[in-house]
């Protein structure tokens, strides 16, 4: 019967000749390692973190009054809520955790270069929504952490000069954090980031898909690789087919995700819910130790450590266009990272960097 | 193949099952109980009440106060600032809380102290003799 | 391309620094002395002077005493016990905005009755209200609480050292006696209830009911009386173990939860392998 159902769906829109010519003589280079999956399972957590979005949308109450409450009841008296509200939560942090590593990644093997600057370019942009998705997300729940994080975070363009207090009253929507700021944080994270999300989301995977997939830089077979003269159907040397092959190993990652998530729900279900987020918001009173999230440490310590925090910012916003704009700033043609120290040093500087700002931002 | 094949199936039914008990909270998800006490009623005649009586409904402790000249009212009795149980004081028609001395009107308004909310009201009706809660 | 960009980097550093100097000045001093995330809170006037070096070192103590106090910690400040003006400086210490200096010692009571008026119905009818008000001496709230530094209760204040002032420990001993098993209870619930907290439960109504009634019970003991704290000790009892029979229950849900998650983690852990071993095994 299910053949029958395939052989229907084939006589009318030509099926099999679409899986053949799309999926199965789709060719992935042959020297791939698990890093090439790192995308799609950044897709599927994205997947999980709107079906769960969803869910919660369902008895969410956002307003300040009732948010706590509401959470409050989704994790105790709506059966099975917990099991919702902490996927949400924990593949959240993971979420903003495999951007880090599939940026890191394609950094490291030079796959921002010619031709694939656009992608690099889109993905910059979605690791920004990612973020704008995170720091509107933690308002929701209004805890004394929501609250007082979101407060420290949206102090921070105060900096500016002269349009400095009013780009805050815009983000708050008034002069303190409130039930505007909330009500706007919501409509972000629930209305406008989805739909920008995907749609750059689909930009991203559709260009990854039309130019094709890189050699590893530092595999055998890139040597014997030709070099790129243009757009044109992509000829490897050494390749397996995207279906089945690719595939499994992307399915394989998926449920090595989906496996760290529930470990992580199982035996460490309070890693990303610290006490001040089980206390209701309470505007008169800073708990002692507020810190922004994890993602936020490093870009949080450099500021309060930068004694002009104008200079700080702008060395922020400034590293945030190079950023964007590297592949046009490093666009020779070596992509091996291990044939230019200079780059790898840097690198590595930066990454000691970070994750000294970190630790430093957490413990400080 | 055969050892392919073995491993399809053993990976198809895991995957299955993993799922279908992914699903199953969905589901559960999207009845949410009946809340207990929903339809909780209490009587009482005019005579039982007094100017004043303290009552349990739906588990939390609770007022009847006939005020002079505006009816009946149920209030609970839990202060918002801290949920102590707060007392009548006919002589200064107020509710006094003994812990902080919040204080409230018998519309259960916040007069003065810490308290940060006015007081729960449950709706009551008033038919003849009888009065409901509920 | 480049020379712009470098450009533009150049005039950026160059109007950080030098340029906007005297704009610059008064944006550190407001923007550095603040702690990031600033709340909007005022120093209060009385603070102002009190922590200053033009007062003597004991006044200058009240605020470092105060911060360190339960009393501090739920936003209760120097007005809400004192009176007077704390946003104007020159109404700070104002009669005419009801200021009390500091409480002559058999008006304590009253003073801090204002807000703790359960407790001040209890204390006046006790041993030692009826000899504060008959003789002007008696333990008042100072003696056993302290003034400023005043912490989160506990059973300990009663001991040797402060109760035989005036009469034998004796008769403290056999109080504290009668308060131990339910101050017990009352502690292993707020243990219960911290846990809870950090496993990200907030049981509110159990919060609540607590509060009452330890309330209550604390405010008992301000009777020094035995007899009426062993009676009451029956119906606390009573509540105290239906908290902590629902915080029984919630320990338990979190206990299926955790069983629950590591059944699906276990169920992913093995789908992986197999697919991993089949996606090995094409690749021969």
């Amino acid at each position: 019967m299910w053949q029958k159902l395939k052989d229907g769906i084939d006589h009318r829109i030509g099926l099999n000749e679409l899986i053949d010519s799309k999926l199965r003589e789709y060719r992935v280079p042959g020297d791939t390692n698990i890093f090439y999956t790192v995308g799609i399972v950044t897709v599927v957590a994205y997947m999980i973190q709107a079906v769960t979005g969803y869910f919660l949308l369902m008895y969410y109450i956002p307003h300040p009054d009732h948010a706590f409450q509401s959470i409050q009841d989704i994790m105790t008296v709506i059966p099975y809520g917990w099991f919702i509200r902490m996927i949400h939560i924990v593949a959240a942090n993971l979420m903003v955790a495999l951007v880090f590593i599939h940026l890191v990644s394609i950094f490291f093997m030079g796959n921002y270069k010619k031709p694939r600057e656009m992608t690099w370019l889109a993905g910059g942009v979605l690791l920004l929504i990612t973020l704008a998705f995170c720091l509107s997300g933690y308002l929701l729940p209004w805890s004394q952490r929501s609250y007082w994080a979101t407060t420290i975070v949206t102090n921070i363009p105060t900096a500016f000069p002269v349009i400095g207090d009013f780009a805050v009253t815009i983000l708050r929507g008034g002069d303190s954090v409130s039930g505007v700021t909330l009500t706007r944080f919501f409509s972000l994270h629930v209305g406008f980031l989805p739909p920008l999300f995907l749609s750059i989301m689909g930009l991203h995977i559709f260009l990854v898909w039309r130019i094709g997939l890189s050699v590893p830089p530092s595999s055998p077979s890139a040597k014997e690789q030709k070099p790129w003269t243009g757009y044109a159907k992509v000829n490897y040397s050494k390749s397996y087919p995207f279906y089945p092959d690719f595939v499994l190993k992307e399915s394989s990652m998926i449920l090595l995700f989906l496996t760290v998530t529930f470990l992580i729900m199982s035996f460490l279900p309070t890693l990303f819910l610290p006490e001040t987020a089980t206390t209701p918001a309470d505007p008169l009173r800073t708990p002692p130790d507020i810190k922004p999230e994890w993602y936020f440490l490093a870009p949080y310590q450099m500021l309060k450590v930068i004694p002009n925090k104008f200079l700080g910012i702008c060395i922020q916003l400034i590293a945030i266009v190079v950023f964007m704009l590297w592949p046009w700033i490093d666009s020779g043609d070596e992509r091996n990272i291990s044939k230019r120290p200079v780059l790898l040093t840097l690198f590595l500087l930066l990454a000691v960097l970070w994750i000294v700002l970190t630790f430093w931002g957490r413990y400080s | 193949m055969e050892r392919r094949s073995f491993l399809g199936l053993i990976g198809s039914a895991l995957g299955l099952t993993a799922f279908g008990t992914m699903a199953y909270p969905l589901i559960r998800y999207l009845a949410p109980p009946k809340p207990k006490l929903q339809k909780g009623r209490q009587s009482f005649s005019k005579t039982d009440i007094g100017d004043a009586k303290e009552i349990v409904y739906q588990q939390t402790p609770t007022i009847i106060i006939n005020r002079p000249g505006k009816g009946y009212i149920a209030l609970a009795r839990v202060c918002t600032h801290l949920g102590c149980l707060i007392e009548y004081d006919r002589d200064k028609k107020r509710l006094v809380c003994p812990c902080h001395a919040g204080m409230f009107d018998l519309e259960g308004r916040v007069i003065s102290g810490p308290p940060p909310e006015p007081l729960l009201t449950f709706p009551l009706r008033v038919e003849g003799e009888e009065i409901t809660i509920g | 391309m480049r020379y712009i960009s470098f450009l533009v980097v150049v005039i950026i550093l160059a109007a950080a620094l030098p340029s906007s100097a005297g704009y610059r000045e008064l944006f550190e001093k407001e923007f550095l002395s603040k702690p990031w995330g600033a709340e909007i809170t005022e120093e209060s006037a009385c603070l102002e002077c009190h922590t200053s070096d033009v007062m003597t070192i004991e006044l200058q103590q009240i605020p470092v005493d105060w911060k360190a106090s339960w009393h501090y910690q739920n936003n209760v400040s120097c007005d809400d016990c004192h009176g007077g003006d704390s946003g104007d400086a020159t109404m700070a210490m104002s009669h005419q905005r009801s200021f009390i200096g500091k409480p002559q010692h058999a008006d304590i009571p009253d003073f801090c009755g204002k807000c703790h008026i359960g407790i001040l119905k209890n204390y006046i009818e006790s041993g030692h209200g009826k000899a504060l008000k008959a003789t002007g001496e008696g333990p008042n709230c100072v003696t056993c609480h302290g003034s400023h530094n005043i912490q989160k209760v506990n059973i300990d204040i009663i001991n040797a050292q402060r109760c035989s002032q005036c009469h034998s420990y004796d008769r403290a001993k056999i109080i504290k006696q009668a308060l131990f098993l339910t101050d017990k209870k009352i502690e292993k619930i707020e243990n219960d209830l911290e846990m809870l907290k950090k496993k990200g439960v907030y049981a509110h109504t159990e919060v609540m009911t607590l509060f009452d009634t330890q309330a209550k019970f604390r405010s008992l003991f301000h009777t020094i009386d035995v007899s009426v704290i062993r009676d009451k000790t029956y119906y606390f009892t009573k509540k105290l173990d239906e908290i902590e029979k629902n915080l029984q229950e919630t320990f338990q849900q979190l206990s299926f939860r955790k069983k629950f998650s590591t059944f699906l983690m276990l169920l992913f852990a093995c789908t992986w392998i197999a697919v991993s071993l089949i996606s090995k095994s094409r690749k021969d």
